[in-house]
This record gives C-alpha cells, sequence and structure tokens, in this order.
C-alpha cells in the first residue's frame, strides 16, 4: 500500500473560542464491500460496531468497514464471501470527515436536504445524500453524548467539502480540530 | 420543490435524484420493425395525468425505480415507500 496522502492540503488556524469542530479522518482505513447477500445482519440505514470497527450499511447492497487496519481487517472476517461479493479497499479513494457539536445539524441542514432531527436520523443512522452538491456517505456518530457527523466523498471532492463545510459553519463558531 | 418518493431512502429532493422518464418496455430488437424501435427511441405520451415514471436516486442509494407521477399536480401516488427507511442502530 502506498504512503497515505489527505486531499486536505490546506493548513488552518484554529479557533480557540470555537463549539463546533471539523476534523480530517480521511487517513481512517476504509473497506467497501458490495454484495448481493446479506453482510453483517445490517441494513441499509443502519450502522454498527464490530470490535474497533464501525460497519455501516451504505447502500442497499453496500457496506463500509471503517476503523484502524487491524480493526478493519478483524471485522472483514465476517465478511460473507458467497454470491457475487466484491470487497475493495477505499482509504485512498475516499476522504472523510468528522463534524462535531451540539449545532452540527444546523449546519448540515444549511447544504443538504435530509431531515437531521433525531427521529428522522438517530444516533448510528446512515444515510447518503448531497451535501453541497457533493455526493456524499453521511453517518450519525456522536461522540460523549455531542452530536457529530462523519461525512465521506470522492477524494477529489474532500477540499472543496471541506472548506464548504468551513464555509457553511462559520456562523456556528467552527473550527478545524 | 418536487419530493421524490425513492423506496429504498424515502422523500428526497428530486435535485438528490435524476429524473430518466417515461417508463416504457424496450422492445427485442431481433423482432422489432423499424418502427416499433422509432417508437421506442423518441415516442413519448406525453401525458397531463398520472405516467409511470424511472426515477434514479444519482445521490442516495443509487437505485433505479418506478413511480406514478401526476406531471399536472406533480402528486405521487402508491409511491413504493418503506416501511422503515432509516433504520439507526441496528
Ligand atoms: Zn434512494
Amino acid at each position: 500500500m502506498p504512503e497515505f496522502e489527505s486531499a486536505i492540503i490546506k493548513t488552518y488556524a484554529p479557533n480557540p473560542g470555537a463549539s463546533m469542530f471539523l476534523s480530517d479522518e480521511s487517513a481512517t482505513t476504509k473497506l467497501l464491500v458490495r454484495s448481493d447477500q446479506a453482510q453483517f445482519g445490517l441494513v441499509f440505514g443502519a450502522s454498527s460496531a464490530v470490535g474497533e470497527a464501525l460497519i455501516c450499511a451504505t447502500r442497499p447492497d453496500e457496506w463500509l468497514i471503517l476503523g484502524s487496519e487491524p480493526a478493519v481487517d478483524a471485522a472483514a472476517a465476517g465478511i460473507d464471501s458467497g454470491g457475487f461479493t466484491n470487497v475493495i479497499p477505499f482509504t485512498h479513494g475516499r476522504s472523510l470527515f468528522r463534524l462535531t457539536g451540539a449545532h452540527a445539524a444546523g449546519l448540515l441542514e444549511k447544504i443538504c436536504g435530509i431531515d437531521w432531527s433525531d427521529a428522522m436520523t438517530p444516533e448510528g443512522a446512515v444515510t447518503s445524500a448531497s451535501v453541497a452538491l457533493t455526493t456524499c456517505d453521511i453517518i450519525r456518530h456522536d461522540r460523549n453524548g455531542i452530536r457529530s457527523y462523519l461525512l465521506m466523498c470522492d477524494r477529489s471532492f474532500g477540499q472543496y467539502l471541506f472548506d464548504a463545510l468551513l464555509d457553511a459553519g462559520d456562523e456556528f463558531g467552527i473550527s478545524v480540530e | 420543490m418536487l419530493l421524490v418518493p425513492c423506496p429504498y431512502c424515502g422523500p428526497r429532493n428530486s435535485s438528490d435524484l435524476r429524473h430518466v422518464g417515461e417508463a416504457i418496455s424496450r422492445p427485442d430488437p431481433n423482432a422489432a420493425s423499424p418502427e416499433q424501435w422509432r417508437s421506442y427511441l423518441y415516442l413519448r405520451d406525453n401525458v397531463a395525468d398520472w405516467n409511470v415514471e424511472t426515477w434514479y436516486c444519482t445521490r442516495g442509494c443509487r437505485k433505479y425505480f418506478k413511480v406514478e407521477r401526476n406531471t399536472a399536480t406533480n402528486e405521487f401516488r402508491d409511491p413504493p415507500m418503506p416501511g422503515n427507511k432509516i433504520g439507526g442502530k441496528a
């Protein structure tokens, strides 16, 4: 595997009074499973922790495994390789960001058409939608009770989306973490 | 805004999808006459009424699906809605 290089090449000054945070987690190991078999007992729209890895059902026939390399490898042992199943390393092909803050849903509502209320997208919900006109997989993955979202897009859109999120988060006091 | 009922994602802004067009069946290319093939390629009913259409969920689940839309009022009829579209933690 080549050494990982994030699409985020700009440097950002931290905002000391920030109440919302955006971090580049693109180096996270990502493994994509496309299959006509049910995988991990997860239906489209759900996610679940398996060991240290996070497994997300990102499409009706697609699952995404996120985590450290050993954690992803361990979780991948649970893939049902029957039927027509493809397992694709995605680490270098996608950018992954984490947006955290009490008003994170308010930021997403500005640039994405999904209903981010708890009733529609509770902790663990997985969905795909346009975020600032970029196709993203979005996972609600709260941190210590604070609302948090993982956003994954094509690597080539990474720097654009990162800046678009910072721009939309300006009114909420966002900072790069 | 047109709220399109994707059978996998639930109601979505039409900008998240692609309108493929009137749902039509493809004739057998070995058996179709030139007239039938031309009709398949170019001719549509274009009704101002209920119409079965194909949509593609570009930004969401990347699935094609058929749904009935009233082209005059933009209502959707008997849409193939999922029972529980967003699961949360399993
Ligand atoms: Zn969909």
